[in-house]
């Protein structure tokens, strides 16, 4: 009984919040607390296990295999912009300059890339909804298409000031605002940082982002410093995330699938 | 006819050891030049006696190699070794490099080269060869810029037009030659 109340003290507003949303993860909901219920007893085991048992392990998801320091190389992901380009926070990433071109230093890139990721994966099989941002007009369509593709959402058209900020007015109450922004690229097209990240530290949600030497890492999550002017580089980012994605909800639904069976069929009262 | 005896004699002292390995093995060890024996069992000289040799060192070290080590060679090499042989790092300065681009994008007289570097180069269609250079031809560029920079004033930063600069010389000629 203790430990119940316990999980449920830190669990807390999430599982409320999974009735009404159908789903447990935790979103930024607009709802009144009336649609907020105690769940089930006999539900309660089975998702707490299906959520917990990832939390055990460093990488349950096993991401750390999908790309290796050669494929990051081949596709151009180590190259930078021109040293007058170079931001003064992206010096601890650079591993020097060639001929005034700054390089990334690509082992600490597959750190970050892994880290970023394994927490996609997280987010991903615990329900949470992912909104990738990229203002490259180039990469537009490849973007929205990766998001299509593994069932998640995009964003990159003009982004209106009060998007996260102000979303129940601009679009209604109720409204469930992203639980992870991927950012594909953190500049807009004026080389100013991209208003998404500063508004998703405001309604505390947490990023994900590529930054090239000329980009500010300062207020994103998880940055992965890389470069997001090659289409190759892009590619290879959206393959790698389409597959986090594709392989954390599909690990979702077998747990969910071996659990269910295992659980008792009539709820104790 | 003597030149020509001289230079194989010449050849084949030099390359004594690789002229003995392939005798050795050949059915027709006389030896003599006289007759012109098989493209195979040529004693070749200069470069492509080099090569050959090199070629086949190179595969003997790499069928040793294999069997020690579990993954292939490109999962063990490290980022600085990488860095160190790649293609972009050995050509040095891009300053009047002449390099083999591929042609991603077409819009009417501007076509959109990639090279292998971090950004493409726009160019303008030539007005001969023009017509034969479409989506997908590789074509022969000499680099200017890897990527145009330039501080205005007042700038904290450079500008840049997240573009590389390279003249056109002309389609890459083997493949005419090949078909």
């Amino acid at each position: 009984m203790a430990a119940r109340a316990l999980t449920k003290g830190l669990l807390g507003l999430r599982q409320l919040r999974a009735v009404a949303t159908g789903y447990s993860c935790g979103g930024h909901q607009y709802a009144t607390a009336t649609s907020a219920k105690p769940l089930q007893p006999a539900h309660d085991d089975v998702s707490e296990k299906v959520l917990s048992l990832p939390l055990d392990k460093p990488d349950f998801f096993r991401v750390a295999e999908l790309f290796s320091v050669k494929d990051l190389f081949d596709a151009r992901v180590h190259l930078g912009h021109k040293q007058g380009c170079r931001h003064r926070l992206m010096e601890p990433y650079l591993y020097g300059c060639r001929l005034d071109q700054d390089i990334i230093d690509l082992d600490q890139t597959v750190d970050h890339l892994q880290q970023a990721l394994n927490f996609t994966a997280h987010v991903a099989y615990r329900g949470g909804v992912i909104l990738f941002v990229s203002r490259r007009r180039q990469f537009g369509h490849l973007v929205e298409s990766t998001a299509q593709e593994c069932g998640e959402y995009a964003h990159t058209r003009y982004w209106q000031g009060g998007l996260l900020t102000n979303a129940p007015i601009q679009y209604g109450p109720g409204v469930r605002l992203p639980d992870l922004i991927v950012f594909l690229s953190t500049l807009n097209n004026v080389f100013q940082q991209h208003v998404g990240i500063r508004d998703a530290a405001k309604m505390n949600i947490p990023t994900v982002g590529v930054v090239d030497s000329n980009c500010n890492p300062c207020l994103i999550t998880y940055p992965v410093p890389g470069n997001d002017d090659t289409l190759a580089a892009m590619e290879l980012y959206c393959r790698l995330f389409k597959m986090t994605i594709s392989r954390a909800k599909d690990k979702r639904r077998q747990m969910e699938l071996v659990h269910g069976l295992t659980a008792p069929s009539t709820p104790s009262s | 006819m003597a030149a020509v005896v001289m230079s194989r004699c010449r050849s084949r002292l030099r390359f004594s050891s690789r002229w003995f390995f392939r005798s050795y093995f050949s059915s027709d060890s006389s030896g003599t030049s006289g007759s012109d024996p098989p493209a195979a069992d040529a004693p070749r000289s200069g470069f492509a006696a080099a090569f050959d040799l090199q070629t086949e060192i190179r595969r003997e070290a790499g069928t040793s190699a294999a069997g020690l080590r579990g993954s292939s060679s490109g999962q063990d090499e490290s980022f600085a070794s990488l860095l160190r042989r790649s293609p972009l790092v050995q050509m040095g300065p891009a300053r009047d490099r002449v390099v083999v681009g591929r042609i991603f994008h077409v819009v009417q007289d501007d076509l959109y080269i990639d090279f292998g570097g971090k950004f493409h180069c726009v160019c303008r269609r030539p007005a001969d060869g023009g017509e034969k250079l479409q989506r997908g031809s590789r074509v022969r560029l000499r680099l200017q810029d890897l990527e145009l920079t330039a501080r205005f004033l007042g700038a904290q930063t450079d500008t840049t037009l997240l573009e590389a600069q390279a003249v056109l010389l002309g389609p890459l000629e083997g493949r005419e030659g090949r078909d």
